[in-house]
């Protein structure tokens, strides 16, 4: 009796479930074509003729915590924008604290949002391949010409998913060097050479930091990895699938048809293993690295030198000048990043992608505008000085944006003690480039791992769990390295190598 | 069927006023609990933002095999259940042996004092804990080695040792909850009847024969309702206390690595939200079974307390 | 209360073992105070030290360099912390009462015996904890069919509601003696009326203990609004320290990929005293309430 009574109770609400389920279903798929039909058959009759008469409220996604200041700079920019375009803009946050998994729930509940900020760390290629974003084919060049215009041809590609375009680049140049960020001020008084071009450079770096100043860490190393595994690799000319690091395959692109590889099938890794050993023997860094989740060490004095790229040497510099940061880079083949790793995309429940593309089209365009919508109010969230570097004046109030995709070359501003030697090395950088050469060739080379979504995850699995230990020397290099081929085979990684080394094959085969 | 309805309808007359008294919580429950189960289906799906939970296509249970990808579905689950259930009963455990000796003491203030600051461990936030942990254990600047080194001893990497890891995880659960769990043995052991426990003591029965022949008798059912209550809580162990303690640490994995962990780790570089409410069944589906086999073997035991 | 008879009766014979009780009683409560009180301290004496002082010894029993810096950063901007305040007792105070009432009168419908289908019903509220629909499902739910993003009701609605709740609070009521429910329904007495003017009275200890666990319940809530609040003007202070806490790690796990320097990185101490402020008047509720739990009772199973 009572189990049947259980079961009666139960089978209601499996009814109710199921007319829910029904009704669902409906609803959701005629909201998706009538905004299909929308989308297309605007852009197809207006051609480019961008309709302002109504104002609209447009909504922008970004990542970050709201800045205390943010309501006096909405208000000054949306000013700017009304005139112009009979448009405002509200910005909604996600905050750092979970944007892991908040950032994908945001495209799957249906809310209503016209743009976006998009990365390869919030996974943009996957997102945009499971549908989550608007296709811009038609929109892009129609109601944001001149950024159109103004795209590279890599960054064409790199924003093109499928054949089809999903996000609009940042056209700021940034460059996949790599290399030890370090102070100098710790080395007045010692016999230092000054040099810092080789691992062995490093290594002596550290030494004498170890022996001058025993209560710092000379390795910045926390619980993020290490960072010098993939600087050795890319130091030796080798570039990763994923074109950034903590990353398993590489190729050689130097050669002409490259043939992915790991990093036990290197014939560099022992030697690297053995130095890490050894570094790890003279306690350049914590024994307990992996489970340290201060980010901040060698901003903050505890650590002397880290491996990053020359845009956290600036800002390194400029936070304590009195440390007397350098840099050097170690990456071999110099090319440009991604331009995707700061991207703009419009949301599939936008009502007014046109408006969006247009105000988009004037940010990156107007450094009026650009200046309203990064920096904020001139001499009151921030002061120029002479040659247009711009100084920060209450950072609790309000910094910079966090729509970091806005930014463009020629409107970026550095900030104040920004190191002499930064732009030149920039430009340094840009010289080396040759186009369709070397790492240069694949910047615009995306993997898809949607036929191999399982495998890829389960070795980036136990690439964490094996690697990430093995090159800090915890394990034992020749066991270590064992292990980790062997549960990397268990993962699949054979058909991970199979699958992107064809879409590798398919990119150079296009190139020609 | 017929004759169901017909004993509703009746029940419903007879007691009207009680069927609206439960129709706010049952309203409540069926929208917020159960209509969300419906999004389940999603497990069996290839999920596509722009056609929905819904439209999307079928795509068997393509979405569960990285769960089992390399032997560590098996592993994963292993631990969560073992893991969770040596915290489940670890945990009661300190809370009823800290309510009993609670109730012992006579001292008033002291009581009082003890039992409130035993609760504070409770508003301490997992981030924070974790941070003391590794205050506590890091090799270079740890106060454990600190003091190992105080007594002449030699330090010890103990992120290098991943087989006592469960057992930090077991002590600083137990801790955190005790205060919290023991609130309701109190209430159970003051619920003894205080004649029983007089004549005991006029029989001349000590301390602890009576602790052992009435107390824990008396609050047996309390202690099997917690358990039986809590085990539905097994497979979903508490991520925020795993991650914050283990975090990125390879090393610890292989001993520490929950089902949450591994689908958080996995999912945070291809946003598969199939795959994340496969993990989900998944779970649900072993939790069902656990609770019917260990219904099952209480029912067996002492019928009387069996959850359902 | 039981207590002191215990030890009138005791003290006629203290035997020994008695005594080797109470000593064991005293140390081992006071050893687990004092383990329970150390990490308290830690994080008050973290969050007045220098940075320096964190970075380079880690935290101290005693501040090792006193600094109320991080306190000042906190109350720089007072407006947004006292109205965090404001979210948090406004979510909680609401929330407990409405969860009160509805599990009190929950208990009361499932605790009468004559009440046929008071098994089923239990069963239905049981089946929640075995099987849910998980945070995606959930989440896109309550987004698109019930429109609670951005509002506080996201936050009060789904944590009105607990069995484990539930079970204990039918306990409560199953100890009020039936006699007194029946002699009123022979004086006429309707099912409301019983339940507000006899059986709530009754409940002091019983709402006491739901009332803490709901309200801490709502307290400490950090996780619904992480899902579903936009606005920082809503953001309750357990979300808003959560958040503090959590930034440096997920900078951390990005920084690698990313050009992204970002400004104001929360120092610990910063953490430390917000953690301290987060905590603040609930830590109190408890030696409030701890006066109402003298009442015993037995927790039964689902099954009435």
């Amino acid at each position: 009796m009572k189990k049947r009574k259980a079961m009666l109770c139960f089978g209601l609400v499996l009814t109710m479930m199921g007319s829910i389920l029904g009704g669902c279903g409906t609803s959701s798929s005629s909201i998706d074509t009538s905004n299909a039909d929308q989308s297309s058959s605007q852009s197809s009759e207006e051609t480019g003729e961008l309709d302002t008469f109504e104002e609209v409220e447009l909504v922008m996604y970004v990542i970050g915590d709201r800045p205390a200041g943010q309501d006096a700079v909405d208000e000054n920019f949306n000013q700017l924008i009304k005139e112009k375009l009979n448009c405002t803009l509200k910005l909604n946050w996600i905050p750092w604290s979970d944007y892991a998994n908040k950032y994908p729930l945001l495209f799957s509940s249906g809310e209503e949002f016209d743009m976006a900020y998009t990365s390869g760390w919030l996974n943009f290629a996957s997102l945009a391949r499971k549908g989550a974003f608007m296709s811009l084919d038609e929109l892009w060049a129609t109601y944001a010409p001149k950024n159109f215009s103004k795209q590279s041809v890599a960054a064409l590609q790199e924003a093109t998913i499928d054949g089809h375009y999903y996000c609009i680049p940042t056209m700021l140049s940034t460059y996949n060097a790599y290399g030890p960020i370090y102070r100098t001020d710790i080395m007045e008084g010692s016999e230092w050479d000054g040099k810092m071009e080789t691992f062995e450079d490093v290594e002596t770096y550290c030494d004498i930091v170890k022996e001058t100043k025993p209560e710092m860490e000379p390795l910045d190393i926390y619980s993020a990895g290490s960072e010098w595994d993939d600087t050795w690799m890319w130091s030796l000319g080798y570039s990763s699938s994923k074109g950034s690091s903590n990353d398993f395959l590489f190729f050689d692109s130097s050669q002409e048809n490259p043939q992915l590889f790991t990093y036990y099938e290197s014939d560099q890794t022992n030697e690297f293993l053995e130095m890490m050993a050894r570094w790890n023997e003279k306690g350049f860094f914590s024994k307990s690295a992996l489970s340290d989740t201060d980010s901040t060490k060698t901003q903050n004095g505890k650590a002397a030198v880290r491996t990053h790229n020359v845009d956290n040497y600036a800002s390194y510099s400029t936070i304590h000048p009195e440390w007397s940061y350098s840099y050097s880079n170690l990456v071999k083949s110099i090319a440009h990043l991604p331009y995707t790793q700061d991207a703009m995309v419009i949301s599939n429940t936008s009502k007014n992608p046109e408006r969006a593309l247009a105000l988009w089209d004037l940010i990156t365009n107007d450094q009026e505008v650009f200046d309203a919508f990064y920096y904020g109010i001139l001499d009151k969230t921030y002061t120029l000085d002479d040659s247009g570097d711009y100084a920060i004046t209450d950072a609790d109030n309000y910094a910079v944006s966090t729509m970091w995709a806005a930014r463009t070359t020629e409107f970026n501003r550095n900030i104040v003690g920004t190191p002499a030697d930064y732009n030149t090395m920039k430009e340094g950088f840009e010289t080396s480039i040759v186009a369709g050469e070397g790492t240069e060739k694949y910047s615009a080379f995306t993997i898809d791992t949607s036929s191999i979504e399982t495998e890829y995850a389960a070795c980036q699995s136990a690439h964490q769990q094996y690697w990430w230990p093995l090159e800090l020397g915890y394990t034992d290099a020749a066991t270590g390295l064992a292990e980790y081929q062997e549960k990397m085979e268990a993962a699949g990684i054979e058909k991970v190598r199979t699958e992107i080394q064809k879409q590798l094959d398919a990119y150079i085969a296009n190139l020609k | 069927m017929g004759k169901h309805l017909r004993n509703l309808g009746h029940e419903f007359k007879k007691n009207r006023a009680l069927f609206v008294m439960i129709a706010p919580a049952v309203l409540v429950v069926l929208i917020f609990s159960y209509l969300p189960m419906s999004g389940l289906i999603l497990a069996f799906k290839e999920y596509r933002f722009n056609l929905g939970i819904f439209g999307s296509e079928f795509n068997g249970l393509d979405n569960f095999k990285y769960l089992f990808q390399s032997g560590t579905g098996w592993l994963i689950t292993r631990n969560t259940i073992v893991f969770n259930l040596v915290n489940l009963i670890s945990s009661q455990a300190l809370a009823i042996l800290v309510a009993i000796f609670i109730t012992e003491i006579n001292h008033k203030y002291f009581k009082k004092l003890t039992q409130s600051i035993i609760f504070l461990p409770y508003f301490i936030s997992w981030v924070i804990v974790g941070t003391f942990i590794y205050n506590i254990f890091n090799y270079e600047t740890g106060v454990l080695n600190h003091v190992l080194q105080l007594f002449g001893l030699e330090a010890i990497n103990v992120y290098s040792m991943p087989k006592v890891w469960p057992f930090i995880i077991a002590i600083f659960n137990a801790w955190k909850w005790c205060g919290y769990n023991s609130v309701i043995y109190i209430a159970a052991i003051t619920g003894v009847d205080s004649e029983t426990y007089e004549a005991a003591a006029v029989d001349g029965a000590n301390i602890f024969q009576r602790i052992k022949n009435i107390t824990l008798p008396c609050i047996k059912p309390t202690v099997i309702t917690m358990l039986l209550l809590q085990v539905g809580r097994i497979l979903r162990g508490d991520f925020e206390m795993f991650y914050q303690i283990v975090g990125n640490n390879g090393q610890l994995f292989n001993a520490t690595d929950v089902i949450d962990t591994y689908v958080f780790r996995s999912l945070l570089q291809n946003s598969n939200l199939g795959m994340t409410a496969a993990a989900t069944f998944y779970q649900s589906i072993l939790c069902f079974a656990i609770i019917m086999i260990v219904n099952a073997v209480v029912k067996r035991i002492d019928k009387d307390n069996a959850l359902f | 209360m039981v207590d002191s008879l215990v030890v009138k009766s005791g003290q006629i014979k203290m035997s020994t073992s008695t005594k080797v009780f109470n000593v064991i009683s005293y140390v081992f409560v006071a050893f687990m105070a004092l383990v329970c009180i150390l990490p308290f301290i830690m994080m008050i004496s973290g969050s007045v030290t220098s940075e320096h002082a964190i970075r380079f010894s880690g935290y101290k029993i005693l501040p090792k360099e006193f600094t109320w810096e991080a306190y000042s950063l906190i109350f720089k901007n007072p407006i947004t912390i006292f109205r965090a305040y404001g979210v948090s007792f406004y979510i909680t105070i609401i929330g407990t009462i409405l969860g009160l009432f509805l599990i009190t009168m929950t208990s009361y419908v499932i605790s009468r015996k004559d009440f046929k289908y008071r098994n089923a019903f239990s069963f239905f509220f049981y089946f929640t904890t075995l099987f849910n629909g998980g945070m995606v499902c959930t989440y896109i739910f309550y987004i698109q069919y019930l429109h609670l993003k951005d509002s506080l009701w996201a936050l009060i609605l789904p944590g009105m509601f607990n069995v484990f709740y539930l079970l204990i609070m039918r306990s409560f009521v199953s100890a009020i003696p039936v006699a007194l429910i029946e002699s009123a329904k022979i004086d006429g007495a309707g099912e409301f009326r019983i339940f507000f003017r006899i059986i709530l009275p009754l409940l002091k200890s019983g709402l006491a203990t739901i009332g803490l666990f709901l309200a801490l319940g709502y307290w400490n809530d950090w996780y619904n609004a992480m899902l579903y609040i936009n606005s920082d003007k809503k953001y309750p202070l357990q979300y808003m320290l959560y958040n503090m806490l959590q930034q440096t790690q997920a900078l951390a796990k990005i920084a690698s990929q990313a050009g992204i320097s970002v400004q104001n990185l929360p120092s610990n101490s910063l953490k430390m005293a917000m953690a301290v402020v987060a905590t603040g008047p609930i830590i109190l509720l408890y030696p409030f309430v701890q006066k109402y739990f003298v009442k015993g009772i037995t927790i039964g199973s689902v099954k009435g």
